[in-house]
């Protein structure tokens, strides 16, 4: 380690020496009149510099959306490191600069820059962005303009300014396909690196990008949007995908099976200024055993696989030692969930409590709370304890296959009253199928439920009232899930069930708050959306639509005028109920859960039928194609 | 308390560190500490932290040529080597100059040596009507204060400063109250130089050095 740190120092001073800068000169006039300007001038500890002629392909790694979310995201660690082992590539990081950053940049005709080297995003080899949210999309349009770089796939002719993509949301890419050059389904960390090979290869070999892109096309996990042509009945539902130039009809997603001996960094660039998630975080385990049928997750990243407590272990230790940080998250799914849970902590305990380093679990479960589990993990005692029931009866929930029940939720929560806990914060969803006004108000009931044990509780807090605060988000059916058919409730009915849970609020004690019901309907329309989406999206940035995820730019009117200039309809994707036998615009990519599989989920929903979790039982998903994790292993 | 020895480590916050706030400056300077393995003194409590304790926090934008915080050591450790073992840990600009021995209480500190330099075309024209403007009986600027807006007189402050023109720059050095008792920010002089004189240009603002109340260096 020592080794490694000295080389990336002696490059700090290499550039010290040299008067470089981390950030264009000209933007200094703009970044006291911006706020947070330490988002925009990188200089942070373990960021990696590397000397330009040493390195053969550079890569800027684009999160779409500012720096404080984007550098407390786990993947962009990962594959900063992974790609910057390899000594002839470097990856540097770009961020969405905030709107007023925007403005001066655009006003002082500042390009997008990458935070390493300050160098415009437009000299790079490779442009990737991560997909984690729908309404992060035109975030991605807005980057590619600010760096100058055509954002249509067609009109970038040379093998170079590859635009790629990767992350949940690459399921369904096709509302991006016209824009990116390929995108990678799956785990990233070692087919990225194999296409940044062949790029490499295809260079010194001075070949095409067309060239680049068919080969790239037969690696697993990859796909190239632009070798599949789109056919569309005429009622505007998908007729076929036809694979052009003998690229494969399906593209299977890439599936790490021995997470041990997978790529984890040993260090990252530790941000200067606070970020969102200002910690260690280490993945303990990739996957979810469980399925709840909502959830998207759930089912992209099966099979279920987790490390070794070993490996966690000496992770952990790595990241502390470089970094500094004094918080460990046990990051995952569903991390209480891992096996050996009291076994890692106890692991962990042998050296974080003498380090001063403390331990968090980023969700928690009903079932499996206990006083004993919150003595050894600290930080959530600040802002009380959260838990994610999701539906308010019980019905419900066997319909949602959240396997919740009201006495494990009752008794968790007069745990935590006894505990000397009094805010508990309970997440649901409002516009699952099947539901009536009588389920979401079983919300209330839930919530009232909780006050009531509040107070039959002998131990309770003395002196203290009890807060119940009930988050209702819409629900919002995505590809690869048993409700990937669903018609999601229209913005109407959405708000019929909010102004219910409001006006019929029993209890002083008890808070309700939710979502907008149009931000919901423009992610449902993108998530299941098209091809001919791409179109809406060009319109949107043209606009002047961006930061959507942020109240404060989000602006619905204008996005039904970008739809509607380019005659198409949200409510087509968003609010159609779809039939078994539509063709989806992504079922030529295979992430091993089948079709059939999502069907028979879906019947078994409707009838409030659940379905065992993959430790119980194998129903037989298909993720069993890929050989790994909770699919060979023992249960 | 035991044997602690303080440490006072001096060093400079500079390029991008400029643009961070004081307290993202202590949660940096908290985790080079930590991972430096210095044997570096914990407050005690309930959650316990690095014993860390700043002069005068920079304001965000302003550089500092020799900034200094003081630290406690609860083992013998040799100062060359607390400073070389910092140093390897914090950003590259944030950069230890060395740690040595306080003399001097952090309250003995009264003013900060500021350099200020001001983009100009013609920046003897600039000189002029910065002289005219202090050469105004008093020079109101409002001053934002947690009791809300108040106008207070800048001039006794900026009367002494020394100046010098360069292509394209006015360098205006000032010693300006920084301290226990109140501090003057350089950048009141660009405020009013706005508001009286619609003057805006564009400045870089440098703190060289912390004094005493006779002008000596801190040490
Ligand atoms: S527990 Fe349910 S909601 Fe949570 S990740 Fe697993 S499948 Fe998704
Ligand atoms: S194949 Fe069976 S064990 Fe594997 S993920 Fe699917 S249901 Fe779970």
């Amino acid at each position: 380690m020592g080794c490694k740190e000295k080389s990336l120092n002696t490059m700090g001073e290499i550039r010290k020496e040299k008067g470089m800068k981390m950030y264009p000169e000209e933007l200094e006039r703009a970044l006291l009149k911006v706020q947070k300007p330490g988002r925009y001038v990188g200089g942070e500890a373990l960021s990696v510099v590397k000397d330009k002629k040493d390195v053969e392909v550079r890569f800027a790694f684009c999160f779409p959306d500012i720096y404080e979310i984007g550098m407390s995201h786990m993947g962009i660690k990962i594959l900063y490191g992974a790609f910057n082992r390899v000594p002839y590539f470097w990856c540097e990081r770009v961020f969405a600069p905030w709107v007023d950053m925007e403005a001066e940049m655009t006003a002082r005709g500042v390009s997008l820059y990458a935070l390493e080297s300050g160098d415009p995003v437009k000299d790079f080899d490779f442009i990737g962005f991560t997909l984690q949210y729908e309404l992060s999309y035109t975030n991605i349009l807005n980057m590619l303009k600010l760096a100058g770089i055509p954002l249509r796939s067609a009109d970038r002719t040379e093998l170079f300014n590859i635009v790629v993509a990767g992350g949940p949301c690459a399921c369904n890419p096709e509302p991006l396909a016209d824009f990116f050059d390929l995108f990678f389904l799956g785990d990233g960390e070692e087919v990225d690196l194999e296409v940044m090979e062949l790029y490499r290869q295809c260079k010194k070999e001075g070949a095409s990008k067309g060239e680049f892109l068919r080969r790239a096309s037969q690696i697993q996990g990859v796909y190239v949007p632009s070798l599949y042509d789109v056919d569309y009945h005429p009622d505007g539902t998908v007729k076929s995908y036809t694979p052009k130039e003998g690229v494969p009809a399906t593209v299977r997603k890439c599936s790490i099976n021995d997470m041990d001996s997978a790529y984890f960094p040993d260090s990252f660039p530790v941000p200067m200024i606070e970020v969102v998630h200002d910690r260690v975080s280490v993945e303990v385990l990739r996957g979810c055993i469980r399925g709840c049928r909502f959830c998207q997750a759930g089912f992209l990243y099966r099979p279920f696989r987790e490390k070794s407590i070993e490996t966690i272990d000496r992770q952990c230790r790595d990241l502390c030692a470089s970094t500094g940080y004094d918080e460990i998250s046990l990051s995952s799914l569903s991390t209480s969930d891992y096996s050996r849970l009291n076994e890692l902590l106890d692991r962990l305990h042998t050296w974080t409590e003498q380090q001063k380093v403390s331990l968090s679990l980023p969700s928690l479960r009903v079932d499996n709370f206990s006083p004993e589990l919150m003595a050894r993990v600290n930080s959530v005692r600040k802002s009380g304890l959260t838990f994610a029931p999701e539906a308010g009866s019980q019905r419900l929930r066997d319909v949602i296959n959240k396997n919740v029940t009201q006495e494990e939720l009752m008794r968790t929560v007069t745990v935590a009253f006894r505990e000397g806990w009094t805010r508990i914060k309970l997440y649901f969803m409002i516009g699952l199928p099947t539901e009536t006004m009588e389920d979401v108000l079983a919300i209330l009931s839930l919530g009232q439920d909780v006050v009531d044990a509040f107070y039959q509780c002998k131990d309770k807090p003395k002196g203290k009232a009890v807060e119940v605060s009930l988050s209702a988000a819409a629900f919002v059916p995505k590809p690869f899930t048993p409700f990937q058919w669903f018609g999601q409730d229209t913005m109407e009915v959405l708000r019929e069930k909010q102004r219910e849970l409001k006006s019929k609020n029993p209890s002083r004690r008890v808070s309700v708050s939710y979502h907008g019901a149009e931000t919901s309907f423009l992610e449902a329309a993108f998530a299941r959306g098209d091809r001919r989406l791409c179109a809406v999206l060009e319109k949107a940035v043209e606009y002047g639509l961006r930061m959507d995820g942020w109240d404060e730019c989000f602006d619905f009117d204008k996005w039904m005028e970008a739809f509607a200039a380019c005659g198409l309809d949200p409510a087509f994707y968003a609010s159609r109920q779809r039939g078994f036998d539509e063709v989806f615009p992504w079922d030529h990519l295979d992430y091993g859960v089948t079709k059939g599989f999502l069907m028979e989920e879906c019947r078994r929903a409707y009838a409030a039928k659940t379905t065992p979790n993959c430790r119980e039982k194998c129903s037989g998903c298909g993720a069993g194609c890929f050989k790994g994790g909770i699919c060979v292993g023992g249960r | 308390m035991g044997d602690v020895k303080n440490v006072r480590i001096w060093f400079q916050k500079t390029g991008a560190a400029k643009y961070i706030s004081h307290l993202d400056l202590t949660r940096c300077m908290a985790r080079a500490l930590k991972l430096s393995g210095l044997p570096v003194w914990y407050t005690e409590g309930f959650n316990p932290h690095i014993y860390m304790t700043f002069s005068m926090p920079l304001s965000l934008g302003v550089s500092g040529l020799r900034e200094c915080m003081d630290i406690r050591l609860t083992e013998e450790a040799g100062l060359e080597e607390a400073a070389e073992k910092l140093r390897h840990y914090l950003p590259q600009d944030i950069s230890v100059l060395s740690a040595a021995v306080p003399e001097d209480p952090f309250d003995a500190i009264a003013y900060g040596d500021y350099e200020l330099r001001l983009e100009s075309e013609a920046p003897e024209c600039l000189w002029l009507a910065i002289q005219e403007l202090l050469a105004q009986d008093a020079v109101l600027v409002k001053k934002h204060t947690k009791k809300g807006e108040k106008e207070v007189d800048i001039k006794p402050h900026f009367t002494q400063m020394e100046h010098k023109a360069m292509p394209g720059w006015l360098a205006l050095r000032a010693v300006l109250p920084c301290g226990l008792q109140g501090s003057v920010n350089p950048s009141l002089l660009l405020e009013a130089l706005s508001e009286h004189k619609n003057l805006r240009p564009y400045v870089e603002i440098t703190r060289t050095k912390l004094l005493k109340k006779d002008f000596s260096d801190i040490r």
